[in-house]
């Protein structure tokens, strides 16, 4: 098991730095300048794509293709835009994120783990009999807001948990990550119509647009056509990024957030596998697991060195 | 219990469970309600009519309503969803399933148009498989109320009860059949007629019609016992087991496809404990149809007749 220790050894020589990184950012003595927050992230993607690689590779089953384009968002998610407490995963005044998408998993697993909701050596046992890490989503696991995985029901789910918070009175945000090809699914056509009704802007739809499913092309498969001109013709106010550039992100989700009398779509241009040269715009990838030589390529190219 | 007469009723149980709703909006402050569209058909907009901030009219999209329900409830909110049968059970099914199930959220279902109560409605509005597929779910209770109050009660036991409950009800009223003050409760039953030769549990509507068998049975000498089976999941247990005790014999009635439904269950559960004589009416791997409600009875197989006839049998009586 070497490869492992490639992986393994990428993050020992690095936890140093992490420590002392995230050590400033948890004091929070002085606000970070977008810079600072932009580079910490862009640092952060590297060891959430390397976790996922890595956590594929051991459950031997999983779906890396769509963690690894929605990883430079979830991760600007989870370790600057959410406001959550790890050590209370049910806080009620608690930013909700839904990945709609959920077969995409692991991103969000490893983004938990490292924000310490739960230990790292859990990710050794996704998809594994009695883990707290499930083939998809469920939310007795700690940090996960609610059961997702069954494709167009997060914005449906969403749309609820934000009408709770309204009538709350809480100001809490909602984030639901769907994927592009999703909203096939006819419910998030009903979630998007009602959420326009309804006027929550505490919800904000993040569609991780990486232009492949699982059979194919998405516009093969089904046409989506412009994403963002069908939220906007709903009654949403829409944006379009790359899903890459994490100043772009944290800047759009920031305007998002921002919005009053209307949801929010961001439709975030990705590339499926994003990191791993092999794996780029491949639809093969949706769900295949990398064998020995390609989690060792894969842990190389995320991290930018030879190991 | 005492017998049970029978009257006219005013309201369907669909209306009495709105109105209860609508008082219990002052005990509890905090649930919500969901509609598709039909809160002036279920009764429901009694609730939004004096609540209307707790009153959610989702459009003609039952699929984001009840999922929708679930993210609201997701913190600990009770949200009941209310709509016809057939899309409560069949349209929404995955989402009740994964949704509200799985996670075993306080999602309560008002469900009206029950089996082919809606008989004029036609096929497309008779919910014939709802039990079936409600009472498959884990952690989902089912309750059918036959008349007014059983009907309020049953809103507290729904409210009151943790996580999903299916509560089914009638487009029409028929007659009714409690007394202010009887008590109901989850996993409970009302023997409403002693007898000692043959028992018939039913629920909702055809309890009616079990009444009138156990008169028609009375003639020949027959002691039917006829028991509300109003919690269908989870079953009283005590009380079939003890009724059986007593006739040996049971008939199960419903207005439901004949299989999956209550029958099946109670059939399950004979073999296993009790075994006794026994018949089980209801659709037989069939559609109904547009016609009186009265006329449907009739052609299939639910009548008070049939319930006699199948009681007969079943003793070689006839």
């Amino acid at each position: 098991m070497g490869t492992f220790g490639s992986a393994s050894r990428h993050l020992a020589k690095r936890r140093q730095d992490w420590r002392r990184i995230l050590k400033t950012a948890d004091q929070g003595k002085r606000k970070h300048t977008f810079e600072e927050r932009v580079a910490f992230l862009t640092e952060k993607t590297k060891e959430v794509r390397s976790r996922i690689i890595d956590m594929i590779y051991k459950a031997k089953s999983g779906h890396p293709g769509g963690a690894l384009s929605a990883a430079d968002i979830v991760t600007a998610l989870y370790f600057d835009v959410l406001r959550v407490d790890p050590a209370n995963p049910r806080w009620p005044d608690r930013d909700r994120f839904l990945l709609s998408k959920g077969h995409a998993c692991p991103v969000v697993y490893s983004c938990l783990a490292m924000r310490g909701y739960f230990g790292l050596e859990h990710l050794d046992t996704l998809r594994q009999f009695g883990s707290i890490l499930q083939g998809h989503p469920i939310r007795k696991t700690p940090g996960i807001d609610m059961t997702t995985g069954s494709l167009g029901h997060g914005l449906s789910i969403g749309l609820g948990m934000a009408l709770d918070g309204k009538l709350r009175g809480k100001d809490y945000d909602v984030y639901v990550m769907l994927g592009d090809g999703e909203i096939n699914e006819g419910l998030v056509w009903e979630a998007a119509m009602a959420a326009a009704k309804f006027r929550t802007d505490n919800l904000i739809a993040i569609v991780d647009r990486n232009r492949l499913q699982m059979d194919g092309c998405c516009d093969d498969v089904m046409p989506m056509g412009d994403i963002a001109a069908k939220f906007k013709a709903f009654g949403w106010k829409t944006y379009e990024i790359n899903g890459h550039d994490m100043a772009e992100i944290l800047r759009t989700i920031e305007k998002a957030r921002k919005v009053r009398g209307k949801p929010a779509c961001i439709v975030a241009n990705t590339v499926k596998g994003k990191g791993v040269s092999y794996m780029e715009d491949r639809f093969e990838w949706h769900g295949k697991c990398p064998d020995a030589d390609q989690l060792s390529c894969a842990m190389k190219e995320i991290w930018g060195e030879d190991s | 219990m005492r017998p049970h007469a029978t009257t006219p009723a005013t309201v369907p149980t669909r209306r009495a469970f709105s109105e209860r709703m609508a008082e219990y909006g002052a005990v509890d402050g905090e649930f919500v309600v969901f509609e598709a569209d039909i809160g002036y058909s279920t009764f429901s907009h009694l609730f939004g009519d004096k609540y209307p901030e707790r009153y959610f009219n989702m459009g003609i999209a039952e699929g984001n309503m009840v999922s929708a329900a679930a993210g609201m409830a997701a913190d600990g909110r009770t949200v009941v969803v209310s709509s016809y049968g057939v899309f409560i059970t069949m349209r929404a099914l995955e989402s009740v399933r994964t949704f509200v199930c799985y996670p075993d959220l306080n999602v309560k279902f008002l469900s009206s148009h029950g089996g082919f109560t809606p008989a004029i409605d036609g096929v497309t509005h008779q919910a014939t498989e709802d039990i079936a597929n409600m009472t498959t779910l884990p952690n989902m209770k089912v309750l059918v109320p036959a008349d007014t109050w059983s009907s309020k009660k049953l809103f507290d036991v729904a409210l009151q009860t943790p996580g999903p409950v299916f509560v089914r009800l009638m487009r029409d009223p028929v007659l009714d059949l409690y007394e202010t003050g009887d008590p109901f409760r989850m996993g409970g039953s009302h023997v409403v007629i002693e007898g000692a030769h043959v028992t018939i549990a039913a629920y909702g509507d055809i309890v009616f019609e079990a009444i009138e068998a156990a008169g028609i049975l009375a003639k020949d000498g027959i002691g039917a016992e006829v028991i509300d089976m109003y919690s269908v999941k989870p079953f009283d247990r005590e009380a079939l087991l003890k009724s059986l005790d007593k006739t040996g014999a049971l008939v199960v009635a419903e207005n439901h496809q004949r299989r999956n439904g209550l029958g099946y269950e109670l059939s399950n559960f004979c073999l296993k404990n009790k075994v006794v004589p026994f018949e089980n009416l209801g659709l037989e791997d069939t559609f109904a149809e547009s016609g009186s409600y009265g006329k449907l009875l009739e052609k299939y197989g639910l009548s008070k007749t049939h319930i006699a006839d199948a009681a007969k049998r079943i003793l070689r009586r006839t």
